[in-house]
Parts: C-alpha cells; structure tokens; sequence
C-alpha cells in the first residue's frame, strides 16, 4: 500500500451532463489521496479562459492548477503568459478546442513553454502524440484515460517515445497495469482517475493491490508524477 | 463473502488481454479476498458456445468452490442447456444481434435458471427496456442486467425502468461505472437489487470490485452488494 498517493488527473467545478461533486477534496480525503492535479471543467466545456482564471484563483496547496492552453488564436496570448501563470504542468484538448496537435503553433508554443503536457487519448491519436514526441523529444508527455482497448497502441507509442508517460486509471483489463509496468517501468506509468467524471474508487483500490513490488507501487502512486513536475 | 456476479476466463478479438486464464484470476481472487465468481468462457460468448461452456465446466471442475458457470445460450445455434452444475444462464443479444425480447429465447426462460444478459443502453439488442419488457413476462426469472445499460447516462433510466420488477437485478461492472454510481444505484433501486460484477478477465477484478469496496455505501448495503444478494439469489444463503 503505497504511503502517499497522488492524482495526475482531476476535475473542479461542474459538468453539464451529471450532477457530480464540484470540488474533489472530500473524496480525496475519503479515499487517502493528498494532492491532486486539476483542471477547471469551464476550461472544457465553456470558455478555457474562465476555467483558467478559476483554477489559478483557487490557491489550495493540495490542488496543482493544471490550466488549459490553446495555442494560436486561443488561451492564453502567448507563452510568455504561461510562464507567468507559475504552473507546473499544462491540458492540451486538440479534439475539443479543434486545433492541430501537430501544427506548427502548437509545436512552436510547447517548445518555448517547455512544460509537461497532459493529453487525453481520446483527444487525439497514437500516431499524432507519437509524432509530437518525436518532433520535442525532450518534452514529457502525459497520456490520460489510455483505456484498455488500445493496449497494444499505447505500448507501440511509449516503446517509440521515451518522453511518453501513461496514466494508469483506466488501463482496466486483466493485469494490463502490471503489464505495462513489465514493459516500461513503474517510472513510465502515473496514478490517475478523471474523476469525478471517471471512477476513482476502483483505481484507487488497484493501486493498492497492484502485484508489483513496493518501490514500483510507490512510483506509480507519486513519484513518477512528483519527478514529472 | 464477496461473490462476483459476471466473469469470463479466455481471450477477446477487440483487445490485448493480458492475462485470460483461470489460474490467474483465481491468484487475483485470493489476493483481494473474492470467494467465487460466475463465468462464461468468452469462447462461447463469441462463436462456439458448446466447446465454450464446456472449457468453462472443466475450469470450475479444477477449482472447486471458486467458479460458477454461466452457461451461454446463443440462440442462433439453439444451445443445449442443462440445469445442474450451473449459476444459470448467460446471454449477449448485441454480440449475436438477437434481441432480448426475441422469441428464440424461449428455451431459456423456460428452463427457469437466473439469467445473466447484456444490457446496454440505446442498443438495438439489449437496451434496459428489454430487461423491463421480458422480466414482466417471466416474473419466476431472476435477471441480472448485466452492466445496468453500460453507460453512466442510462443507469438512472435502466433503475427506473425495472423499479417494479422486483426478479430484475443491477449488476455493476463496466468501464464507466463509478463507485458514486453504485451508491447511487443503492439509493434509486433499494442495496437489494444491486449485485457486484467484474467482468474480470475482460476488465481487472481489482478494480471492479475496489468500485464497491470503496464506494460511499453504508457497511450493510455493500455486504448485500458484494455478496449477500447474489448468495440469495442462488440459493446458498
């Protein structure tokens, strides 16, 4: 059972199809989790501007703001204002704000950002985070919600990427956590949940039963992300 | 007790499945404190129901007391049934494309065993109408709404629609079930009619079942859910 657990990926604030909990630090209480990464959801669901604005407002030392960019014409002006925002990890969603993960905006941004970057998969596709990858090697990736029906995608990506780390909430089919981890190492693989959106009881129940040894569990429950950020 | 409603030993053609035998779910049955669960070989589920249900025979037979069989009907094949040895019987209408509701079934609520279906929202095959529909038929028939509609945007609909229908079960696994969900199907349905399900080798049993270990529930309403209700339905309690 791992000492200290932190989520890679949570939301604050309210979404449009479900009454959920607005604000997750009762369920990380109740489930032993100390931090969390968040994003705002009127970052994803109504203006990133605004959702940036009350995730940078929040100022909670258990919450780690992680706002919103959308490079080009978006949000924030331009890079020099992340670096002014003094986070430690950014969102890309290319799907939803319709841009070009690829393009050369987005390359051009993420080079002089220079931060970590967290992408859902189903924001965009193996093959583009591999070519971002490859284009900025030195920039670490954090792939969310990988799921279980693209196992074989995602290690094809993370055995070409070294940059590439995986968020292990939804890795859900039989032992496919421990599998991932045989393959790439505990430091490659990133306690997360999505909540509340996703679940977070039964990831947070995996990791503690996770057949992997001590140090590898504590790696996936904080240390990966901690050496990330 | 912890006893899990829905479980599959083999392989699947959509995905890798890391590990797909009995052995190692029985290592991860006893690594979290799981007493038996109910199978269908995936082999049966797809295109060979028979040799299907007879692999899952042969893997209850060798672990005694840790599995119980689902036997798959696929109605197309008409596949013999038997009544003893069983949990009951298995159905995937979406997987044959043959609606629940569909007379080719008629084998299986006559033979009168509980009755483990797919059910998946807005499907054409399975949608929790159907339940609805053929569990007013068949009041006898426990049936386990395998998933409870499979989508976080039809569970409140598929409790609501089986409300009266008190041989109607809510069977939790599914990648979109939370552990908020849960309680909030112990809360519309009564902790009764909820039963824990993995849907392990397909999904992890660790985090299938971690979903009702950790959700918000009262201790009696998740000793019902993990395991008192599915002994009651079987008749071991």
């Amino acid at each position: 059972m791992p000492k200290y657990v932190i989520d890679a990926h949570r939301l604050i604030g309210p979404v449009p199809f479900d009454d959920l909990p607005t604000d997750p630090r009762d369920e990380m209480d109740r489930l032993g989790i100390g931090l969390a990464c968040v994003t705002h959801t009127l970052s994803l669901y109504s203006d990133p501007k605004a959702g940036n604005e009350a995730l940078l407002a929040l100022d909670n030392p258990r919450l780690i703001p992680v706002p919103v960019v959308v490079p080009g014409a978006g949000e924030p002006d331009g890079p020099d204002e992340v670096a002014a925002w003094g986070v430690r990890m950014i969102r890309l969603c290319p799907e939803r704000h319709r841009f070009d993960l690829t393009g050369p905006w987005t390359l051009r941004w993420l080079a002089e950002i220079g931060l970590p970057v967290a992408i859902d998969l189903d924001e965009t596709s193996p093959a583009q985070l591999r070519h971002l990858a490859e284009h900025l090697p030195e920039l670490p990736l954090l792939v969310l919600n990988p799921g279980y029906r693209r196992l074989r995608a995602l290690a094809e990506l993370m055995a070409e990427a070294p940059n590439v780390r995986a968020e292990i909430g939804t890795v859900n089919t039989q032992g496919g956590v421990e599998w991932l981890a045989a393959r790439f190492g505990a430091e490659r693989l990133v306690f997360g949940t999505g909540a509340p959106v996703s679940d977070d009881c039964g990831p947070r129940f995996l990791l503690d039963h996770l057949d992997l040894p001590e140090k590898d569990i504590e790696r996936i429950a904080a240390g990966t992300l901690e050496a990330l950020l | 007790m912890i006893l899990d409603a829905h479980g599959h030993v083999g392989t699947w053609p959509d995905f890798l499945i890391p590990h797909p035998t009995a052995e190692h779910l029985v290592a991860a049955m006893d690594r979290i404190g799981v007493t038996a669960m109910g199978i269908s070989h995936l082999l049966a589920v797809g295109p060979d129901a028979v040799r299907g249900n007879e692999l899952a025979m042969e893997i209850a037979g060798r672990f005694p007391g840790r599995f119980g069989v689902w036997q798959v009907y696929n109605p197309h094949h008409r596949t013999p049934l038997v009544r003893d040895g069983v949990w009951g019987v298995k159905l995937h209408p979406d997987v044959h494309q043959c609606r629940l509701d569909d007379p080719l079934y008629e084998p299986v609520w006559r033979l009168g065993l509980p009755v483990l279906a797919h059910g998946q929202t807005d499907s054409p095959w399975s949608d929790p109408a159907q339940f609805a529909a053929v569990a007013a038929r068949h009041p006898h028939v426990p049936l386990i709404m395998g998933h409870t509609g499979l989508f976080a945007y039809g569970f409140g609909r598929a409790a609501r629609l089986v409300a009266d229908l008190p041989n109607v079960y809510l069977e939790t696994c599914g990648s979109k079930m939370t552990g908020r969900w849960i309680a909030r199907l112990a809360a519309l349905a009564g902790a009764e009619r909820v039963l824990f399900g993995s849907d392990a080798c397909f999904l992890d049993l660790r985090t299938g079942y971690g979903r009702v270990a950790l959700a918000p529930l009262t201790d009696t309403d998740r000793a019902l859910i993990q395991g008192a209700n599915l002994a009651r339905l079987l008749g071991h309690s």
